[in-house]
């Protein structure tokens, strides 16, 4: 990743923490609230990698953290495992395919929300298992449609790297 | 030929991909492991702390890009707003009508009640000085952040220790009670709702004089639930829920008397509980609050 991604990286991932402490945390649909950071860094580290993935989430974790003065690391700790799991997924099975940006932010938003509720009720918070598990497919749905635009724009900033770059899983011998 | 034994080449490993490989695993840990740092420290001292103090500095310094962004949406959601209000004015019209005709009668029950009973009328004034204007002053503020899902159940506030704002600090809004102030940083607060799982206020029926707790609803979705009262106890559905304020000087209550709590929305018992199932539906809006108000004591806690 060159030093232009990481400042393009870093400013797309500060502005989507921002709108979605400010703005989007009031929107409410059917129980569910839209997760636009989430659906970004889905995007990010499906085009830039696990690493990138990770770093991004953490930092744009604490940022949430920060501003919405909640406990400090707990959505940095759980965007970051998100962030490099969907690093992965790019890297080896999801590369070049239409809709891995699509099972992937289904896939997170699942995760997040239940990751959220397993760390909360670890920490005996609450955690409202029922209220989360009826906010779930309203919650994928909203960022399924958020992806698309969302996903265009990131692509548009940060360009695919070639085939060449990415990590290869299998090597073909002889 | 094809009996000949094969010698095969001894796989030869890829040190540039298991370096790779070996960094990545190290960032995800090493990130793991501040996150968790910083989640321990954080929840074993919330309110104090050289994180603590860090966290407000940081919070301070994003508060200009949360009010820029919080402007730039304001006439999408005032849009918003309006052609939601469009779309439900019919339905609003015909629910106001039927209100009124409910609240007519109201006023009628009430005015008779009063006439029949001016000595409890009495006796509740002789329990309960007004104190509660005299005693604290509020200060309106603006609210940041709302709710943001299931789990969280604090509003944070513009205001904080700087405006003479502390800890324990009852909230309110127009309509009624939100909560207390449960952390404060040199310019902002947060503010945990009544329908904080943690949460309990002591509550009275200004119809009954009936008293109990007022705490979250298990079943969740903003409602919350009058605990504590026994069977025998009368509770009416539409009977208002205010703080019940202190009554021992030993025990404080955090609340002063009088602040709407919101209304019983259903009661019910069953053969085996000892108290009623006191449902209430809170008089505050707390799922869309833009301003509230902190009311703060005019005499320092002890």
């Amino acid at each position: 990743m060159t030093l232009g991604d990481g400042v393009k990286a870093a400013a797309l991932l500060f502005v989507a923490a921002i709108v979605q402490v400010s703005i989007f945390s009031q929107v409410h649909v059917f129980g569910a609230v839209p997760d636009v950071l989430l659906v970004f860094l889905v995007s990010f580290a499906l085009l830039r990698g696990s690493v990138a993935g990770a770093v991004g989430g953490f930092f744009a974790g604490l940022l949430v953290d920060t501003a919405s003065l909640g406990t400090l690391g707990l959505t940095a700790l759980v965007l970051t495992l998100s962030g490099y799991w969907i690093g992965r997924y790019g890297e080896t099975t999801g590369r070049d395919r239409g809709h891995a940006p699509f099972l992937s932010v289904a896939v997170v938003t699942a995760l997040y929300q239940l990751g959220l509720l397993v760390v909360h009720f670890v920490l005996g918070e609450s955690a409202p298992a029922g209220a989360v598990v009826r906010s779930l497919v309203p919650a994928i749905v909203l960022n399924l449609i958020l992806t698309a635009p969302l996903y265009a724009i990131v692509r548009r900033l940060l360009r695919p790297h070639e085939r060449e770059e990415l990590t290869a899983e299998v090597q073909l011998l002889g | 030929m094809l009996a000949s034994s094969v010698q095969r080449s001894k796989p030869t490993p890829y040190p540039s991909k298991a370096r790779s490989a070996l960094i990545r695993r190290a960032v995800v840990v090493a990130l793991v492991l501040v996150a968790l740092t910083l989640v321990t420290i954080s929840f074993r001292s919330p309110t104090s702390g050289a994180l603590h103090g860090l966290q407000g500095a940081g919070s301070t310094a994003l508060r200009p890009f949360q009010v820029a962004a919080t402007r730039v949406a304001q006439p999408f959601r005032d849009a918003y707003d309006y052609l939601s209000s469009l779309s439900s004015a019919k339905s609003e019209a015909a629910r106001l009508k039927k209100q009124n005709a409910e609240l007519r009668k109201d006023i009628l029950s009430a005015e008779a009640r009063a006439a029949k009973y001016p000595q409890l009328v009495r006796l509740m004034h002789f329990e309960q000085e007004p104190s509660f204007p005299q005693g604290y002053r509020a200060i309106n503020v603006a609210v940041i952040s709302s709710p943001g899902g299931p789990f969280t159940h604090t509003l944070e506030i513009a205001r904080g220790s700087g405006a003479g704002i502390r800890r324990n600090d009852p909230v309110v809004s127009g309509d009624g009670l939100v909560g207390i102030v449960s952390n404060v940083f040199p310019d902002s607060a947060v503010v945990t709702l009544i329908s904080d799982p943690s949460g309990y206020v002591s509550a009275r029926d200004l119809r009954t004089q009936v008293t109990g707790g007022v705490q979250a609803s298990p079943a969740g979705g903003g409602t919350l639930v009058l605990n504590g009262v026994q069977k025998q106890k009368v509770v009416h559905v539409g009977d208002w829920l205010v703080t019940n304020g202190t009554h021992s000087k030993q025990y404080p209550d955090l609340y002063p008397y009088g602040i709407p709590i919101g209304r019983v929305s259903s009661v019910g018992a069953t053969d085996t509980a000892v108290f009623l199932q006191v449902q209430v539906q809170p008089a505050a809006n707390l799922g869309s609050l833009d301003s509230v108000g902190v009311l703060v004591p005019k005499k320092p806690r002890r």
